[in-house]
């Protein structure tokens, strides 16, 4: 498990690419965005976001899904063999969002897995991840809570990333939004409290032990590298 | 019914080599597990893809997935139609939903028939 400050948001997808790749141990990893930033979707046209404000801070994922804007929300990213998922992609998702339901239910925030609607079979209607709920997306009252989308490799052994997106507090881009604020005050307790049943129902609910740890130095390295060559590379974020 | 005459990857691309061209896609198997196909990136003509490395992408249900080349070789077609008519998948996986033909140099070393392809699906499907 790594726990990282927020931080900038091509150096984010960098370590959890080089995570994909390289870590041994499945890893759980919480972070955050300093300065907030969009990120797009793997298959998203940077044309379709013209209209952000100029200096915007923009990444283009590895994983799918439509665009988030990242504001005070709590991240977290998973890398591991694919085997400790379901091999349905779908029940993947339904597995971690009724973890993460338990783990909102333990601060006092009510939400549940949307169990109607369509399912993400069409291309999307809407540009940002969480304007339109689709079936087993995590949803509240208000709107779409959690954002989610993986990206998964099938080399020597077949591996996943997922990213979370948990809102805590609603971003200017995206006020359709649901967030853990209109339910709860946004503390540092609760905060904290948060992240550690997030961290405690996740490991749970894939049979692993929470240990904190360390990146190693193959995996800064690979950071880095794809940091220049992908994610602060112009030309990944406009190849659509 | 999958044809007879094809070879598969343990990533579940399965290729057709007539002569020195190999016909590319993904199988049955896989799109069962990929389903709700959304978006498909496929190399461009001219290009060269290197056996056992990615050479497109797929993504579905919020997921995206690489997807890896039997062969090596020079790209010689590629289904542009299917990004549009991605439907296709399940319903002609080995038909009309082929993905990229290839003028083949060096064939990749773990190609497997029917049936141990077969057992692979079984085994990957019992983690």
């Amino acid at each position: 498990m790594l726990v990282d400050e927020p931080a900038e948001a091509a150096w984010n997808m960098a370590v959890d690419g080089a995570l994909l790749e390289l870590a041994e141990e499945p890893t759980l990893r919480i972070y955050g965005w300093q300065p907030h930033a969009v990120s797009l979707g793997y298959f998203q046209a940077i044309a379709d976001f013209a209209d952000l404000p100029e200096g915007t801070s923009i990444v283009r994922r590895t994983t799918g899904g439509g665009a988030i804007h990242h504001g005070d929300e709590l991240t977290f990213s998973l890398a591991l063999p694919a085997s400790l998922l379901p091999g349905d992609i779908a029940a993947s998702y339904v597995l971690l969002h009724d973890a993460i339901v338990r783990a909102l239910a333990t601060i006092g925030v009510t939400s549940h897995r949307a169990t109607s609607g369509k399912v993400a079979a069409a291309r999307p209607s809407s540009r940002w991840c969480f304007e339109k709920p689709v079936r087993d997306d995590l949803i509240t009252d208000t709107g779409k809570l959690l954002g989610s989308a993986q990206r998964r490799t099938n080399t020597s052994q077949p591996r996943v990333l997922h990213h979370g997106s948990l809102v805590l507090n609603r971003p200017q881009h995206t006020p359709f939004v649901a967030a853990v604020c209109d339910q709860v005050p946004i503390t540092e307790f609760l905060r904290n409290e948060l992240r550690t049943e997030l961290i405690a129902e996740i490991t749970k609910v894939l049979g692993l032990a929470a240990q904190l740890g360390e990146r190693t130095a193959a995996e800064v390295a690979m950071t880095a590298r794809l940091c220049d060559e992908q994610f602060r590379n112009p030309a990944h974020l406009h190849r659509r | 019914m999958r044809p007879d005459d094809l070879k598969f990857q343990k990533s579940h691309e399965w290729c057709k080599i007539d002569g020195d061209v190999a016909t590319i896609g993904i199988s049955d198997y896989a799109v069962s597990h990929l389903s709700d196909l959304v978006f498909l990136d496929l190399p461009a003509v001219g290009s060269t893809v290197t056996a056992g490395e990615s050479f497109g992408e797929i993504e579905s249900v919020k997921a995206v997935s690489s997807l890896y080349a039997p062969v090596t070789g020079e790209v010689l077609e590629s289904n542009e139609e299917l990004g549009d008519s991605l439907e296709w998948l399940p319903e002609e996986p080995f038909g009309k939903a082929w993905m990229i033909k290839v003028k083949v140099t060096a064939v990749g070393s773990e190609l497997m028939d029917d049936t141990a392809y077969d057992a692979h699906c079984k085994a990957e499907g019992s983690d």
